[in-house]
Formats: structure tokens, C-alpha cells, sequence
């Protein structure tokens, strides 16, 4: 009786489904835990977020963590599927953990996912779809402020740095998104 | 969602955020360190969101452990089956200052009970570790017996328990979550 299959869902979670031109975005399902397990444990990827996880059953904890946290709040990490590939490559959406000064939206790109603009176009929608339906609006990000490629995606999606702060113990930068309401108008 | 079960003295009911700070101040104690702690407030709080998310990707897993007269928990007790683990397992952990009452037999016994009559398992396992000699007698008093170790990456060397099949179960525990 090893070996379980991954199913899903098996208690609702309240994540959307929508999609943009290039990528289905949904809630976290237990077929993306390979994709995640390998960037978990990429030590250059992760360097900014206090990785890299050391075992399997670390990122296992996080990635249920990342579920428990929906269950929570009511928002979350959204899968951001690749349509042409039916892959994983990234997972953005707002986060709250204990301890941080409000909820943020936060970005993983795995290496599938990178250099494409897949991030801008999945934040974008997120950020619209945070701020119109969570009532979420103006929100944070918070960056290690040598993170070059996540404040390069800041800062296109047009946040601006508001302070310096840390985090869990290291430097961050906490940057401000503009307003997404009005950005639709 | 998440099943309430109820037996003599508790409740056995889904883990939410109201019960972080117990939860925390169990994770930051010594007592912690047979299960990876002792783990900071931060850590604890990723540790409860794991327990919840745990059921929503698996469709079981561990309670929250209250007593019936006043819901405080007590405990976390139930099935826990993260990446790695050799088979599903009862587990349990009971808060500072709610050890020595029988609470960790009572809840394990009804998460034992839900496994075999719900989710229609017929063995389930227990992961002590050799210097828990509390746990050990929990195990023991719930008729498991020690038949192998495990090794994990993380939290060491384990002795893994086997519980009595349904079938040597006199009483099946039934009227546990009735």
C-alpha cells in the first residue's frame, strides 16, 4: 500500500481557473509536485527564497503548505500550466504568511517557465484578478534586493520600491503595485 | 471537507488557524524533537498549513485533537503520509501539559478506526522514533507491535509499528466517529 496515487481534489479549495493567451492558471494539483520537487531543490533558483530545499520531503511539506494556505485565506499559489506543453512552469499568486506585513504577490518561474514572458502575462492576470475578486488592490511584492530578474519583473509590471525591510533574515525590498482596477479602466 | 470524529472525552476535527498558538508553543518546546523540531513560530505556522493541506491533496489526514468540555486542543492525531513515508500511518503529538490522561490512545485509536471502516484500509503503520519511549507505549497500547526501521532523510532512524488488522480488532472501534 506504498505509493498512493496523487489524486485530486479531494477537498475543494477555493482557486479560479482562467486563462491567459499562452497558460492555463488554476490551483495547485498534486501532478505539479515533480515540477515543483525540481525547482525546490535548484540552488541557484532558489537562492532568493531561502532555498534550496534538501529533501523530497521538505518541498512535500511546502507544497501541502501551499494547499493548507488556500484553505486558509481563500487565495493562493495558482499553477500556471503551459497550454502547448500541458507542463508546469511556474507558480504565481498572493501569499500571507505568518509574519509578513500584508499579503503579497509572489512569483516561482522554473526553469521551463523563464525567458518567454510567461511570468508577465500570468501576473498580470492575477494581479487584475486579485484586485477585482479578492478586493486585494495595490498590492505588495517582497524581493531580495539582489534578485535582479524578480525586480526586473517588478518593476515591468510597473511596482515601485517603497522601503527596505527584511525578511525571515535578509534584506528585502518591499515594492507597490499600481492599482489594477484602474490599470483596466 | 475535513470528517469530525468524536470518542468518550474528544473531539477530532479539523486543524484551523485559532489553534496556532498552541500548536506553535508545542513546535517551539523540546518536546518536538522526535518530529523535527523544535521549530520557531514561522516554522510552526508552515507545519499547521502543511497538516491542512496535507488533506485537501491526500484526503485524509491529521486532526485536531480537542477536548469535548472546552475545544481546546489538545493534540494533533491522525493519517500521515508525507513523500518518502513507507506507508500511511497513525501519528500522534499531544500539546504541552496534555500528556500523561490517555488522550494520544483515545484519538489515535479513532483515527485507526476511520482508516480501516472509511478509507477501507486493512494494515496501517505507526513511525516511532527509538527514543520516544512515550510514543512507544502509546503504540504498544494500542496492540501494535515493532517489525521493522526506517531510515528518513530528515528525521532520522525510525522504528515502524504495525497496528492489528480490522479483523483482530475485538470491538472495531465503530462507535467511535458514529
Amino acid at each position: 500500500m506504498t505509493a498512493l496515487p496523487r489524486m485530486m481534489p479531494a477537498h475543494d479549495i477555493p482557486a479560479p481557473r482562467f486563462e491567459t493567451e499562452r497558460l492555463i492558471l488554476r490551483g495547485p494539483e498534486g501532478r505539479d509536485f515533480d515540477a515543483v520537487c525540481a525547482f525546490m531543490k535548484d540552488a541557484e533558483r532558489t537562492k532568493y527564497i531561502g532555498g534550496p530545499a534538501e529533501t523530497d520531503f521538505d518541498v512535500w511539506g511546502g507544497f501541502c503548505r501551499a494547499i493548507g494556505h488556500w484553505i486558509w485565506n481563500g487565495y493562493g499559489f495558482l499553477t500556471l500550466e503551459e497550454k502547448a506543453t500541458g507542463q508546469a512552469v511556474g507558480r504565481i499568486g498572493m501569499l500571507n504568511h505568518v509574519g509578513w506585513p500584508e499579503p503579497e504577490l509572489g512569483w516561482h518561474m522554473f526553469a521551463s517557465g523563464e525567458g518567454r514572458g510567461l511570468a508577465y502575462e500570468a501576473a498580470l492576470a492575477i494581479r487584475a484578478y486579485t484586485a477585482r475578486d479578492l478586493g486585494l488592490d495595490r498590492v505588495i511584492s517582497q524581493i531580495h534586493p539582489d534578485n535582479a530578474r524578480s525586480r526586473a519583473l517588478a518593476e515591468r509590471l510597473g511596482a515601485v520600491v517603497e522601503r527596505e525591510t527584511e525578511l525571515l533574515g535578509e534584506p528585502c525590498l518591499i515594492y507597490r503595485h499600481p492599482s489594477a482596477l484602474e490599470a483596466t479602466i | 471537507m475535513i470528517p469530525v470524529l468524536t470518542t468518550e472525552r474528544l473531539t477530532l476535527r479539523a486543524p484551523e488557524q485559532r489553534d496556532f498558538d498552541v500548536f506553535a508553543e508545542f513546535y517551539a518546546s523540546d518536546r518536538a524533537k522526535f518530529i523535527g523540531g523544535p521549530l520557531d513560530r514561522d516554522r510552526a505556522w508552515r507545519q499547521l498549513a502543511t497538516e491542512a493541506g496535507h488533506w485537501q491533496l491526500l484526503g485524509y489526514g491529521r486532526w485536531i485533537v480537542a477536548d469535548r468540555a472546552n475545544d481546546q486542543a489538545v493534540g494533533m492525531v491522525g493519517i500521515w503520509n508525507p513523500e518518502g513515508w513507507p506507508e500511511p500511518e497513525i501519528g500522534w503529538d499531544l500539546f504541552t501539559g496534555s500528556e500523561g490522561k490517555g488522550y494520544a490512545t483515545e484519538a489515535a485509536e479513532a483515527a485507526r478506526a476511520y482508516a480501516y471502516d472509511v478509507l477501507g484500509w486493512d494494515t496501517v503503520i505507526s513511525l516511532v522514533a527509538p527514543a520516544n519511549e512515550a510514543s512507544a507505549r502509546v503504540a504498544t497500547r494500542l496492540g501494535a507491535t515493532k517489525e521493522a526501521e526506517f531510515d528518513h532523510p530528515r528525521l532520522g532512524h525510525l522504528h515502524v509499528y504495525r497496528h492489528p488488522a480490522p479483523d483482530a480488532l475485538v470491538n472495531g472501534g465503530a462507535e467511535a466517529y458514529a
